[in-house]
């Protein structure tokens, strides 16, 4: 697999070059700072939470993908959803988190896959509130669902996205099923350039 | 402290329902140093940040109460730092600030360098006899302003005012409690040189100043 | 050797508790405290918290040693960042009492709680808690002056007072 070595060389380089940082820890506090706020806000409905947390992640996706094919010099859109799966999680995992996902657990009609992250920054330091339900209810980082949705939709796809288990409820993984719904083919968005 | 008898203990509670994965790890097995220097893209933190913007955005009136809202999340954010960034530093340094002026070094070097990479560009102390409590941090180019994208009906909006709760929830964990604004002062004060350049406003209580008095200190 | 632990809030209010004894010089772990002493030890703990409040401005060190004494009871205290105080409250053994005193010698860490192994003892003690502790209010969930329930927190405690006490 010659090829996808330097493509994954690419990313790395993507990455370290290509990309202004900033302090993880701003982040992921940053980020844990709304989780927090959001279960106060809705009175630890968590399961409102984690309809907030995906509609945000929604707003972001939208607006990310095009920051996402200016920084990994996609040109050409992906064939399959095959390709799509490998492009989230080498590229766009990696431009924006530094991490890369495993994708696996693929239907045989190759219209569902999962992503198992054996790290996710947003979970350093968190321990969900022991009051009972925030194990079975919250899925702290629900954010990333709503972001691949988003950014999926503007180039002409509808998935749906959603957590299946998470170390922080006690999950041995983290993993993300993400299901292609149907191929948005109509009216195309009008190009940029 | 009265109000701690016999039988109300803390550890009368000690059993929770917490789940663990089966190899056992928690947040005490991961190494605190171990994200110390690591980094996320800049673009991360500010989509997310100017999505916590436009979510507060609408649970609030104005942007004062927006600004406030900021500070509030930024609040425990401060008071994590002051003890991982301690916890981080060797022995020799490794104190409680004492002074404000101490505090004030901490905030501006430790956790600016900490999280924006840099230290603060200046320190002031207010130079009006009427406010000895009031001293300024300055950043000529905040992080939060620099590629956070405000809506134009918000375009009063400073996102620094979440900065300036981390900095009140050093002061507050410390002991220094002081009430910590951001304002503007881009194209005011040097041309367009730092356009979103911002004063960090700390007002410290006056208690805090009588102690810096009697410990002869300040 | 007998210890009592203590994670004090910012408003005195306790966060988290542990007894334990000595693990060195043969100790079994278990604290020696009389029925009596399990009660007083809350208070005296308690009521250092003034002379904490004194020490806490004339020296930014996060450990101050020992405190406070009250009879054959050591307080020492180090005090974070976000000036929550862990105390340890140290009793010397009793001459009858234990199998810990029979094998001690003056040298062995707690015989005498102002030596400076004892202080270096206390001191990594302290570290260690400090860490865990550190982990424990990192959590975007953890607010402060909540009490640290977490099991696992009390076996790293635990732990650290096997390990260096």
């Amino acid at each position: 697999m010659a090829s996808s070595k330097a493509s994954r060389l690419g990313e790395e380089y993507v990455w370290r070059t290509r990309m202004d940082k900033v302090n993880a820890e701003l982040v992921v506090l940053t980020y844990g700072a709304m989780v927090a706020q959001l279960c106060k806000d809705f009175d630890s409905d968590y399961v409102k939470v984690n309809q907030q947390l995906d509609k945000m992640g929604y707003n972001i996706g939208l607006r990310l993908i095009e920051d996402y094919l200016a920084k990994s010099n996609t040109f050409k859109r992906c064939s399959n959803f095959r390709e799509t799966a490998e492009m989230i999680a080498k590229v766009g995992f990696k431009i924006f988190l530094n991490i890369t996902p495993t994708i696996t657990n693929w239907t045989s009609d190759g219209k569902q896959f999962s992503l198992v992250f054996d790290e996710n920054p947003f979970a350093d330091f968190v321990e969900l509130p022991d009051d009972g339900r925030a194990q079975d209810e919250l899925w702290y980082s629900n954010i990333l669902c709503g972001v691949l949705r988003g950014a999926l939709e503007m180039v002409q796809m509808q998935v749906e996205a959603k957590f299946v288990s998470d170390v922080l409820r006690g999950n041995d993984t983290t993993e993300m099923r993400i299901s292609l719904i149907r191929y948005i083919d109509d009216e195309l968005p009008p190009e940029d350039d | 402290m009265a109000h701690l008898g016999p039988g109300k203990t803390a550890s009368s509670k000690e059993q929770t329902g917490l789940r663990y994965p089966s190899n056992g790890k928690t947040i005490y097995h991961r190494p605190l140093n171990r994200t110390k220097t690591a980094e996320l893209s800049q673009s991360s933190f500010a989509y997310l940040f100017s999505e916590m913007v436009t979510y507060a955005q609408r649970r609030v009136t104005g942007i004062q109460e927006l600004e406030k809202r900021l500070n509030v999340q930024g609040h425990p954010i401060g008071l994590k730092l002051l003890d991982l960034l301690l916890m981080r530093e060797p022995p020799r340094t490794q104190t409680r600030p004492l002074t404000i002026i101490a505090l004030l070094h901490f905030i501006k070097i430790n956790l600016w360098t900490h999280l924006f990479g840099r230290q603060a560009d200046r320190l002031e102390k207010s130079s009006n006899p009427d406010t000895p409590d009031e001293y300024m941090i300055v950043d000529n180019e905040p992080v939060v302003n620099a590629y956070i994208s405000v809506p134009r009906e918000m375009s009063q909006l400073n996102c620094a005012a979440f900065v300036a709760g981390i900095i009140e929830g050093v002061c507050d964990g410390a002991m220094f409690p002081a009430r910590v604004t951001a304002h503007s002062v881009g194209g005011k004060e040097e041309g367009e040189m730092w356009p979103g350049k911002t004063v960090f406003l700390v007002k410290f209580q006056p208690e805090i100043l009588e102690r810096e008095a009697l410990l002869g200190k300040s | 050797m007998s210890y009592y632990f203590a994670v004090i809030g910012t408003q005195d209010n306790p966060l988290f508790e542990y007894e334990f004894g000595t693990s060195k010089q043969g100790g079994d772990g278990q604290s020696r405290f009389t029925e009596q002493a399990h009660h007083l030890n809350q208070f005296v703990l308690h009521s250092s918290l003034d002379i904490v409040e004194e020490v806490q401005w004339m020296n930014g060190q996060l450990y101050m040693k020992v405190i406070d004494k009250f009879f054959t009871n050591y307080i020492s205290c180090f005090m974070t960042g976000g000036s929550v105080k862990f105390l340890l409250l140290h009793q010397p053994s009793a001459t009858a009492s234990g199998t810990a005193s029979a094998t001690r010698n003056s040298t062995s860490v707690g015989a005498n709680p102002t030596s400076p192994q004892t202080e270096e003892a206390i001191k990594n003690f302290f570290s260690e808690v400090y860490e865990n502790y550190v982990k424990a209010i990192m959590s975007p969930f953890y607010k402060v002056n909540m009490e640290i329930r977490s099991p696992v927190f009390r076996q790293r405690v635990a732990a650290a007072g096997r390990k260096y006490l």
